[in-house]
């Protein structure tokens, strides 16, 4: 007696298909699962049986066989009990189950029957449609996070009993109505505003530009100036995700397992924030199973560093390359995965370990050589990828008091989203799409200046002693400025206003 | 280099770090410094250190002073006696001279007026501006600027004579070969190869020992016709540096510092006891008499006239430093508009900007 299911395991962040077949022989009474199980699936043999008991259907007697097809590459996880446990209760049912061969079963099995929620659905339910699959049954948990894709029937489940009962046709399960991706937008809320911080009129200038042109930003400032508020208002300014985009990053986050149960596709853009104790593998992925890390987490997000010189070097070494790519490749014994890593760095830090260098209220404890070391954690590489840097002193209760109403994220927002929508424009046919991601020619070709900003930019240069590297991310920043403004041409104003961004790099890096 | 038998034996004493006072006593004991050399192996050998003695007694030999005299030339280290014509006079003056000096560079220095800028290790950006401004206007005026290649004012006072190209003498609490802090060895490269000059009393391998700053200090002071003490607590070396300078019967100058400010301490304590108000090279220059009184103030050149924001945001700088925000309050405009011209005024030199993002005026 044989029969087979369609289910989906999970390499990386994408699924691939796998075909489960069920064969009942005479000969001695055994479970086996063939085709590379991991542990994981090896133990589900026991919850298998134990759930299709427990649902009141029979276990075969005989010597079962269950293979998971292709049969040479590695399964992990738990998404293919439902499948496995469907095949077996074919290969006996008097009634078939008719639907089996069209509809992909994705979900874990408790010993009482339930279906538990799984990780990576996204990413099974995106390869079941490429494949050509056009039904998928799995958990209610799990059922938000795929209702945006086009072309599938979505079936959401309790039990294994529900399950067999609509794949025998006897109960249908409702179809999950699907969600446009449009309507999820609409109920997006902000949670951190940019009203609410007061003061810092130069930091929160550097935060609309660096969302404007994609900057890597640094923020040095005494404890309490308010470094991680402004970054955690950061992605409310930021233009809203698009469908792709969304998709993209919920893919991570599913396969990851950081969705929350019955979430949808994510609207917000991720802000991660990592504990600065945080090991490379953490950071960048990897583990012998090559999982995403805080890097792949805040693709299309923020990747927030508060205490930048806390973490260890190589974990921010290792950051560069990803910055700068957008991707990430994890290669390990068993295979290289490739994960997406498009994020804006931010990054804050005291100016030295006691906190207070260059507060006007407390006095610095620290000796030179203790502020070199603390600030020498940091490589030149690193600053160099941070476009723009700011230098914030802590906001008195009576400034706090008295400070003006500041602009809400959403008035913002719609100049950053106009800002962007012209470096598009511009960059429209390169792999460009914003400002931060210009190189040299780039900059010489889209970076134009009229020759009054060209020549306060010079007497900069002389004033200030700015180093090349340094020139070419004033420049950048001074286009982000004029893209705010609606102009092409950088005029005076746009350096005077970029030049304000680079202060931290003279003062503590020289 | 060719070196009297005199010389010779003084440099073998200057090798074990004999200290001045001690050779002193010597030669007014037995004659002359060769006869500490005559007496050494002999049972009328005076008593030294245990260290000393040791490294006496390893560079006994005319083969071995040779191997050192050698050695300084490969290094182009000089050496200065106290009976050489080049001995600066001013430092022969006081109580305690140095017998022997070592030096790189340009000797030439010390026959110009000497002024030395001294203070903390770990100044405020006031203090640091200040060091640096008073050091170039110095240099400008042909001044030589001494200071002891420290961190923090000492290092802003020689960076501000170098960026007038200006003379500047930098004193060394070690050898010339072990330069103290290592990071400021490309400092020293600079002034030794341009127009200053890098001078230590202790030999070209001695280590930075905490017991040798003091004697480093009286020689900044011994050189110069007066000290500038920029900023610094009561107890620091900046302050040791004022006292040899009072002992020596030199001019003493202070830069003056917000009371309650811990690195003002120092200047205002001195000041209530007497030192000279400083509020730029100008003081100094007139109070040392070093420019004519009559010469009138060079008037600047007519500029145009600022716009009416940069010159709002002057008188507001007037009172205190403040950053954007306190700025865009004071003159009630927009924080964008400030941001711009504050650019505007910082790249054209009309303020500056201090830690924390404040603004201040140049002279603040």
């Amino acid at each position: 007696m044989l029969a087979k299911s369609i289910t989906c395991g999970l390499d990386g962040v994408h699924g691939y298909l796998v075909e489960v077949e069920a064969y009942i022989s005479n000969g001695f009474i055994g479970f086996e699962i063939v085709g590379l199980p991991s542990a994981a699936v090896k133990e589900s043999r026991d919850r298998v049986r134990a759930a299709m008991l427990n649902s009141g259907f029979e276990f075969p007697f005989g010597r079962v066989t269950v293979n998971l097809a292709p049969a040479d590459v590695r399964k992990e996880g738990t998404s293919y009990e439902l499948a496995v446990a469907a095949a077996l209760i074919s290969a006996k049912s008097p009634r078939p189950l008719l639907h089996l061969k069209d509809t992909a079963l994705l979900g874990e099995l408790s010993l009482e029957g339930k279906l538990l929620p799984i990780r990576g659905a996204l990413g099974m339910a995106i390869t079941a449609v490429e494949s050509g699959i056009r039904k998928l049954v799995l958990p209610r948990e799990n059922a938000n996070e795929v209702a945006c894709i086009d072309g599938l029937e979505v079936y959401a489940a309790e039990s294994l009993r529900q399950v067999v009962r609509h794949l025998t046709g006897e109960e249908t399960l409702p179809q999950q109505p699907s969600i446009s991706f449009e309507s999820l937008q609409t109920s997006r809320s902000i949670r951190h505003d940019m009203k609410d911080v007061k003061g810092q009129a130069l930091a929160r200038a550097a935060l609309e530009v660096a969302a404007a042109g994609g900057h890597n930003l640094l923020m040095v400032g005494v404890p309490g100036s308010g470094k991680t508020m402004l970054a955690r208002c950061l992605p409310g300014i930021l233009p809203p995700l698009s469908y792709g985009e969304a998709l993209e990053t919920t893919l991570i986050h599913s396969a990851s397992g950081e969705l929350e149960a019955e979430s949808t596709l994510m609207t917000q853009r991720p802000f991660r924030s990592p504990h600065h104790n945080i090991s490379m593998a953490a950071m960048i992925g990897g583990g012998s199973k090559a999982k995403p890390g805080e890097v792949s987490l805040a693709h299309n997000g923020v990747l927030f560093l508060d205490e930048l010189p806390e973490f260890q070097r190589p974990t921010l070494e290792a950051l560069r390359q990803p910055i700068e790519d957008g991707f990430v490749n994890i290669t390990r014994v068993n295979g290289t995965n490739r994960y997406p890593s498009s994020c804006m760095l931010v990054a804050g830090m005291n100016p030295c370990p006691c906190g207070n260098y260059g507060s006007k209220r407390k006095n610095c404890t620290c000796s030179a050589n203790e502020i070199k070391r603390y600030l020498g954690r940091i490589s030149g590489p690193l600053l160099d990828r941070l476009d723009i840097q700011v230098e914030m002193d802590a906001v008195t209760v009576e400034e706090i008091e008295t400070s003006a109403v500041q602009e809400d994220s959403a008035t913002i927002r719609k100049r950053v989203i106009r800002a962007r929508q012209r470096q598009l424009k511009r960059y429209a046919g390169t792999s460009i799409y914003c400002n931060a991601q210009l190189d040299q020619q780039g900059l010489e070709k889209w970076c134009k200046m009229e020759p009054a900003a060209k020549q306060l930019l010079m007497q900069a240069v002389e004033r200030f002693d700015i180093s090349m590297r340094a020139y070419a991310r004033i420049r950048k920043v001074a286009l982000t400025i004029a893209d705010l403004n609606d102009r092409d041409l950088i005029t005076v104003q746009d350096i005077a206003k970029a030049i304000q961004f680079r202060n931290v790099d003279g003062r503590y890096w020289k | 280099m060719e070196l009297s038998p005199e010389k010779r034996a003084l440099l073998w004493l200057s090798s074990a770090e004999v200290s001045a006072h001690r050779v002193s006593a010597l030669v007014d004991q037995l004659g002359s410094a060769r006869a500490v050399w005559e007496a050494f192996s002999t049972d009328a050998c005076p008593k030294f250190m245990p260290k000393a003695k040791k490294t006496l007694e390893e560079l006994h030999s005319e083969a071995k002073i040779d191997a050192l005299i050698r050695r300084l030339e490969e290094k182009h280290v000089h050496l200065l006696f106290a009976d050489d014509e080049a001995f600066p006079p001013l430092l022969a003056e006081i109580p305690d001279p140095p017998f022997l000096l070592y030096y790189a560079g340009k000797p030439e220095c010390l026959t110009k007026p000497c002024v030395a800028v001294v203070g903390t290790r770990t100044p405020s950006d006031y203090g640091r501006h200040m060091a640096a401004d008073i050091a170039r206007g110095l240099c400008e005026a042909g001044v030589t600027v001494v200071s002891g290649l420290a961190r923090g004012i000492d290092y802003a006072a020689h960076e501000g004579a170098l960026s007038v190209n200006g003379c500047t003498v930098g004193v060394l609490g070690s050898g010339i070969n072990r330069p103290y802090p290592s990071e400021h060895t490309p400092m020293l490269r600079q002034i030794a190869s341009g127009k200053g000059l890098i001078i230590s009393e202790f030999p070209l391998d001695a280590t930075p020992m905490p017991f040798h700053f003091p004697y480093r200090n009286r020689i900044i002071a011994g050189l110069s016709v007066g000290t500038v003490f920029v900023e610094g607590r009561i107890q620091s070396g900046g302050m040791h540096t004022v006292t040899s300078a009072l002992d020596q019967g030199r001019e003493v100058f202070a830069v003056p510092g917000q009371t309650g400010y811990i690195g003002a301490e120092g200047p205002l304590a001195i000041m209530r006891e007497g030192a000279r108000l400083v509020t730029g090279a100008r003081d100094i220059l007139e109070d040392l008499s070093l420019v004519p009184l009559m010469q009138p103030l060079r008037r600047p050149k007519k500029q145009p006239p600022l716009p009416p924001l940069q010159r709002q945001i002057i008188r507001a700088l007037r009172i205190q430093p403040m950053n954007i925000d306190e700025l865009a309050a004071a003159l009630k405009t927009g924080t964008d508009e400030i941001m711009t011209e504050a650019g505007i005024m910082e790249i054209s030199g009309l303020i500056r900007r201090e830690a924390g993002n404040s603004f201040a005026l140049p002279n603040q």
